[in-house]
């Protein structure tokens, strides 16, 4: 230390410096000082940062996920509405980017109303059109043409709004499209019209306890291993075929990992006011009655449902109306009643409100924000006399009071903190807060209280069939509502469970939604408005439905028949209660051959209608043997897709050559938009201290420098006493 | 002209500016040490606390955690109190118990922790080392290392498979020698309960020698480092 200094006092006696020394010696060196600092301080940072697909020396163990997908997919997707039915096309297109022969297995949503009735597959130029078989005869066929080398297409369903399409024998670089057809019902609330379309799945929950053993090892269609995860458990048995395989990283409409078309259209049937898709931006065209939509980008992200709504301009709302359709020498109906729309305020009985919460997991990110909205807003439409609870649930539940409390300011203030301190972590098991909630006190009953529960969720489980069984069991004289959140809820269970839990379903896709849909369930929850309704008919009818359910506000009437000969012209009344007073409606049917609207699609969706009756009878304990010959009996002529028949497409042309392997894989899909990027996310488990006393070293040393390279003026001060 | 040559008090001022700048910077690492060093004692405290009267006691009036479970490893010398939840405010104390697989769902216990303060140790997890997890009802469980690997949390979910057995699962970031704080590595050492359940008195460990508890922490005898 001491030469060195020495040797810098030594320096500046030759001054003046030379600028090409002064260039070399001294701004040389503290340029590069400073830069060194930098590329340290920056290449610290950056190095855990991002350091692992590229790297190359850190091979990462990861069991959960191949480092690129082997199979890609996008959708293009083709709706024609007329009136009440839409028919939709929807054509899945895989690709294989690996260099093996690929298998690839897809698990995709669809509404939990669609009669899907159609399959064909297209390789290049080919077209192979697929057939309906008893689901384990199509599975047989679907694994001897794997195995054969053979391309094949098999569509099962394994929920309601849950399917499966193994694509076998993909050729590397090979693109095989795979065609859908599916006939949907319009929905029509409160005088506006809209369909829905899911794009994307929440990855479900699983409850129960694991079993070591598969129960079925008759399984011919192993899954890949990594799509597996989900194991077979006591209360969900076909836990793996639920399995969703999703790309880690978010999608977006710009890049989209699993592109989508969207081409739309709509004949109303009558002059609109308004048409609009909340979640996408489409561009609309008109030609006279008819309507053209495309999404506005050409492609979006499949992250979110698609949504159409379209409102019928002021006079022109349909009061009533009757589709028909002629299949196979059968006449079948679509009967569209709607009820007038009474002043409100029917009745102000009391009620009891047990909100039922769902903070696990799945719920992160923007849902669990939408939950906290939709409540706050809630609490603000009780009214005085009302009394309520709150029951929050992930993989345990816990309540809000005891017993639910009247409406004051002090409960309304330990509810706002209740609701504050709610956050998205867990599993979620909905079975025990439930029969919490609907587990009625017989005090209430006595006081002539409405009790009803709203059930704010996701829906994301595996075990659905247990927790209906339980609503329809322990529902007593409660309601039930339900609410669903998030970009991609499991909407055909939450609509089913309000269903049968004698309330309505609701959905919240956007935080714009949150006041008009909280108002619209708050609107719901005072009581059905029309009751005891009963449907004559001009002659016999096959009527799709069981009996027809109350209805709130602003829900028309449908049904579903099948005539019995062709239809007559007649009187169709309906007849019921409204608001407590008997109330009729009649729809008249001209003579002639043309009796009633002619729309294609109706016959299918009687058959779904009727599919969705007969396995319903299982909760009133119907042996699942006389359902399944009963749901065969009319999926197949049908033609539809059932739990129990699946669509098989077969080329007859052998394409991969014996000896090559085969390799199965799962195709991914993108997170639903909004959800947080894990449900279970790793927690952040480093400090910043490390960084900190990095810092402080590397300012200590730059401080060192600077000392060390001081200027020869400031040296020359302690020169001059000589 | 360049800023070493400038003058004296402007050049007193920077020294002075940067020498602060450092010190603060260390004492904001002390800060953080102490305070996960200083939070064990008070935790051992509460901990004990916990276990005579049975209630979750906190270890200081403002605390929004509370210790969940105490975590051995007699090979290396290693015990720290575990603490409910694994956000930043419990994870500044000591390992986190995740709140996702509380009661033990699924079999998973899963603790968390930061690499620079109380997991530093994981590294040193090699197959066939003991830990053992000690609640505060006296439940004393023993686990023996399985394996232990690096993921990456952006790309794999925290979410293994249900197992038959119960199973311990250490999450703390990797690289361990890393100064970043936000990297998306995490090393995950897993562990499999060795002698089922067993029980032990907690408030006074010293008076269970007889117990095959006690038993099973001496006989850990496979030094790991």
């Amino acid at each position: 230390m001491n030469t060195t200094r020495s040797r810098l006092n030594s320096l500046p006696r030759r001054r003046p410096v030379a600028p090409g020394l002064w260039f070399c010696f001294r701004l040389l060196p503290a340029l590069t000082v400073c830069l060194l600092s930098c590329i340290l301080l920056n290449a610290s940072v950056a190095r855990a940062a991002d350091d692992v697909p590229g790297a190359g020396e850190l091979m990462l163990h990861s069991p959960g996920l191949p480092p690129a997908p082997a199979l890609m997919q996008r959708s293009a997707v083709q709706v024609s509405i007329s009136g009440m039915v839409a028919v939709v096309t929807l054509e899945q297109s895989f690709r294989n980017t690996s260099e093996q022969w690929a298998e690839g297995v897809y698990t995709f949503p669809l509404p939990g109303e669609a009669a899907v009735r159609a399959l064909e597959i297209r390789v290049g130029e080919r077209r192979i059109v697929g057939e309906i078989r008893e689901r384990h005869e199509a599975e047989a066929v679907y694994t001897a043409a794997r195995d054969a080398g053979r391309k094949a297409s098999l569509v099962a369903q394994q929920r309601p709004n849950l399917f499966s399409n193994r694509i076998a024998n993909l050729a590397p670089g090979e693109t095989i499209a795979v065609k859908l057809e599916f006939v949907q019902p319009v929905n029509y609330t409160a005088g506006v019209f809209s369909l829905r379309l899911p794009m994307t799945l929440t990855a479900r929950y699983i409850p129960g306890r694991p079993l070591g053993d598969k129960p079925e090892s008759t399984d011919p269609l192993p899954l890949p291993d990594y799509l597996g995860r989900f194991l077979w458990t006591d209360e969900v048995p076909d836990a793996p075929l639920l399995a969703t395989l999703q790309h880690p990283r978010a999608g977006s409409d710009a890049a989209p990992l699993n592109p989508l078309t969207i081409a739309v259209e709509l004949d109303p049937g009558m002059p609109l006011a308004r048409v609009d898709s909340p979640y996408h931006e489409m561009r609309l065209r008109r030609d006279g009655s008819r309507y053209h939509l495309q999404l506005a980008r050409g492609s979006s992200e499949m992250d979110r449902d698609f949504v159409l709504s379209w409102e019928p301009a002021t006079g022109s709302r349909p009061q009533a109306a009757l589709f028909t359709e002629k299949v196979a020498g059968e006449h079948y109906g679509l009967l569209l009643v709607v009820p007038p729309a009474l002043a409100e305020n029917l009745e102000n009985r009391a009620r009891e409100l047990v909100f039922v919460v769902d903070t696990s997991g799945s719920m992160g990110g923007v849902p669990i924000q939408q939950l906290r909205e939709s409540l706050v807003a809630a609490l603000d439409g009780l009214r005085p006399g009302d009394s309520f609870n709150i029951i929050a649930f992930d993989h345990s539940y816990r309540t809000l009071f005891a017993d639910a409390m009247p409406v004051d300011r002090l409960a309304l203030k330990r509810a706002r903190i209740f609701i504050s301190e709610l956050r998205a972590a867990g599993g979620t098991e909905m079975l025990p807060p439930l029969r919490r909630a609907l587990a009625s006190s017989p005090a209430d009953d006595s006081r002539g209280r409405l009790r009803q529960v709203v059930f704010m969720t996701d829906g994301a489980v595996g075990n659905e069939q247990a927790i209906i069984d339980t609503i329809v069991a322990e529902l007593g004289d409660s309601r039930l509502f339900t609410l669903g959140l998030g970009s991609a809820p499991n909407s055909w269970f939450l609509r089913k469970a309000a269903q049968l839990g004698r309330g309505r379903h609701l959905r919240i896709g956007d935080h714009a939604e949150i006041s008009a849909r909280v108002g619209l369930l708050l609107e719901y929850l005072a009581a059905p408005m029309l009751t005891d309704i009963s449907v004559e008919w001009p002659q016999a009818v096959a009527d799709a439905g069981g009996p027809v359910p109350d209805l709130y506000a602003g829900a028309p009437l449908l049904r579903l028949v099948r005539f019995n000969m062709p239809p007559q012209p007649g009187v169709i009344r309906v007849s019921g209660e409204l608001a407590g007073l008997p109330w009729q409606q009649a729809l008249a049917l001209e003579a002639g051959d043309e009796v009633a609207a002619s729309a294609p699609g109706v016959a299918s969706l009687w058959a779904r209608e009727r599919i969705e009756q007969i396995l319903d009878q299982r909760y009133q304990g119907r042996h699942e043997d006389s359902v399944r010959a009963e749901v065969l009996a009319v999926a197949l002529p049908h033609r539809l897709l059932s739990p129990y028949t699946s669509f098989v497409a077969v080329e007859q042309q052998v394409s991969r050559p014996q000896g090559i392997p085969l390799r199965s894989v799962a195709v991914p899909g993108t997170r639903p938009r909004g959800q947080s990027p894990q449900a279970y996310a790793y927690p952040q488990t480093a400090t910043t201290a490390a960084a900190k006393l990095f810092l402080a070293c590397l300012l200590l040393f730059i401080a060192l420098l600077f000392w060390v390279m001081r200027g020869p003026e400031a040296d020359r001060v302690p020169d001059q006493p000589r | 002209m360049f800023p070493i040559s400038l003058g004296r008090r402007v050049r007193h001022l920077a020294l002075a500016g940067l020498l602060l700048l450092a010190g603060w910077q260390l004492a904001g690492a002390g800060w953080i040490h102490g305070k996960a060093l200083l939070a064990q004692q008070l935790l051992g405290r509460a901990w004990l606390e916990s276990a005579a009267t049975g209630v979750a006691q906190k270890p200081w009036p403002w605390a929004d955690t509370w210790p969940v479970a105490r975590l051995r490893v007699p090979g290396l010398q290693v015990e720290q109190y575990v603490l409910a939840g694994t956000s930043g405010q419990a994870l500044a104390f000591g390992p986190g118990m995740h709140e996702a697989f509380a009661g033990g769902a699924r079999n998973w216990t899963v603790l968390a922790g930061h690499r620079d303060t109380h997991f530093g140790f994981l590294g040193a997890l090699v197959p066939g080392v003991r830990l053992s997890l000690e609640l505060p009802d006296g439940e004393l469980r023993d686990y023996q290392v399985q394996s232990s690997r690096v993921v990456d949390s952006r790309v794999e979910r925290l979410d293994p498979p249900p197992v038959d057995r119960p199973h311990l699962l250490l999450v703390t970031c990797y690289p361990f020698a890393s100064v970043a704080a936000n990297g998306p590595l995490r090393f995950v050492v897993v562990a499999r309960a060795v002698y089922g359940f067993s029980k032990a008195t907690s408030a006074s460990p010293g008076a269970t020698h007889a117990s095959g508890s006690s038993f099973a922490t001496r006989s850990s005898s496979s030094r790991a480092v």
